[in-house]
């Protein structure tokens, strides 16, 4: 059970996912924390990652909707691979590594030129705010400011703070769906939620 | 005769005026139902609602008008990009949650703040108390009041009305007709003022993409010199001996 409200709310505003089937491509530079997300995600051991040379793929059930997760490599020599996995994504994360203020400009620049390629024009994209764990972390209303995030008219964007390390904000919870309606998780919860999650 | 001729004309004119863009921004606090209302607007469930922490929006026709609403998130920490929506809005739409008397204070504050903006000061403002349907939810007097609603648009001269409306109550053709009479009355306004609006407009969002366009390329450059250094240094690294030659 994945409950990451970042990625709630843009599944929820998605409108072509006819088969609940749901293509999300993870980017970032290297060293973002992409693959310890992936792994969080799918509740997997995080302990021996090590950097991602090609790339990982995991399927996860949230909400309703199957989510295939893929994650590329990051590191700059393989940064020009990304486009060999732009086609059909309905979902862009984009994690940065909160705490390395001296590659926001990097990371930044790189996420705008991600956002200007034909194949992912009006791609919904979620930015993860990651290792928010460490004390050095800059904000993510912080990250937004910096990333001229603002500048993103063409598509529906989201900034949410994260932790791969320690789950927080990507809490991945063992419940089964059916528990989830009897409880009345589904959307009870966030509508009455607020945005403490930032 | 006269005035039927008359009238003539005027239908003649309004049925050659132009469509008219009209971008709209919808501001207020985190959970005062900013999405829900868009959300209602556009002919969707208003439920399963979840906060937005950052920005969408909606296109709509209304009339001649083509309509964008962007829905900007609310929580404490994402307002600061409130600002950089202003200078091609029109108009303001600002949701207010009525039931939560505990955070007018809060609203109060942050209205008087988008007000003041020299980028919205004299634009039209729509105040949607919301969560009317809600017990204890405060009535339209009160909500002026708690928020010295007269006295803010007054001291920035924002023509303003105030619409006590419920934007879980119904959606598409049944939503609340306090949220379509409020939309209809702030495009109303734009259409009265609208050519100064746009001039307006023109001149802010002529100035702030300037502004945005060179910020992009002076951080495009720092980017290439960093990866050049970062390059050069690992060249001196590994081959250290044919720095010297050069």
């Amino acid at each position: 059970m994945l409950e990451s409200r970042g990625l709630l709310s843009i599944l929820r505003k998605l409108k072509s996912a006819p088969d609940q089937e749901v293509r999300i491509l993870l980017l970032g530079l290297d060293n973002a924390g992409k693959t310890t997300l992936l792994k969080q995600l799918a509740s997997e051991d995080i302990s021996h990652i090590t950097p991602t040379q090609g790339f990982n793929i995991k399927s996860v059930q949230s909400q309703g909707f199957k989510l295939n997760v893929w994650d590329i490599g990051g590191q700059r020599k393989i940064r020009p691979y990304w486009r060999n996995y732009f086609e059909n994504t309905d979902v862009l994360i984009y994690v940065i590594d909160s705490a390395d203020r001296k590659r926001f400009e990097e990371t930044g620049q790189e996420l705008a030129e991600l956002l200007d390629e034909e194949k992912l024009s009006g791609v919904p994209v979620l930015i993860f705010a990651n290792k928010q764990d460490l004390l050095t972390a800059a904000p993510a209303s912080e990250i937004a400011e910096g990333l001229n995030l603002h500048t993103i008219r063409d598509r529906v964007w989201q900034i949410q703070s994260c932790s791969a390390l320690t789950g927080e904000g990507v809490q991945v919870r063992e419940r089964s769906a059916l528990a989830d309606r009897h409880l009345g998780l589904d959307g009870d919860m966030d509508t009455h939620g607020d945005s403490r999650s930032l | 005769m006269f005035s039927l001729m008359a009238n003539c004309c005027s239908w003649l004119k309004r049925w050659r005026e132009p469509v008219r863009k009209v971008t709209l921004v919808m501001v207020g606090l985190d959970n005062a139902g900013k999405t829900a209302t868009v959300k209602g607007i556009q002919g969707e469930s208003p439920e399963d609602v979840a906060p937005t922490v950052g920005f969408s929006k909606i296109d709509l026709k209304q009339g001649r008008f083509e309509v964008t609403i962007f829905d900007l998130g609310g929580g404490k920490r994402i307002r600061g990009i409130w600002k950089n929506y202003y200078a091609e809005s029109y108009g303001v739409i600002f949701v207010v949650d009525s039931s939560d008397a505990e955070r007018m204070e809060e609203t109060k504050e942050t209205m008087s703040e988008v007000l003041r903006h020299p980028r919205i000061s004299g634009k039209p403002i729509l105040v949607l108390a919301n969560k009317q349907d809600k017990e204890g939810a405060l009535a339209e007097a009160d909500v002026i009041e708690c928020l010295s609603l007269e006295k803010l648009v007054n001291e920035h001269k924002c023509l303003c009305q105030i619409e006590p409306c419920s934007a879980v109550m119904g959606y598409g053709k049944k939503i609340d007709k306090s949220i379509k009479k409020g939309l209809y009355w702030l495009l109303h306004i734009i259409a009265q003022d609208f050519d100064a609006l746009y001039e307006r407009i023109q001149k802010d969002t002529t100035e702030q993409k300037a502004y945005e366009e060179q910020e992009k390329r002076e951080r495009a450059e720092r980017v290439r010199k960093i990866r050049e250094e970062r390059y050069f240094f690992l060249c001196d690294f590994l081959f250290p001996e044919e720095k010297e030659i050069v």
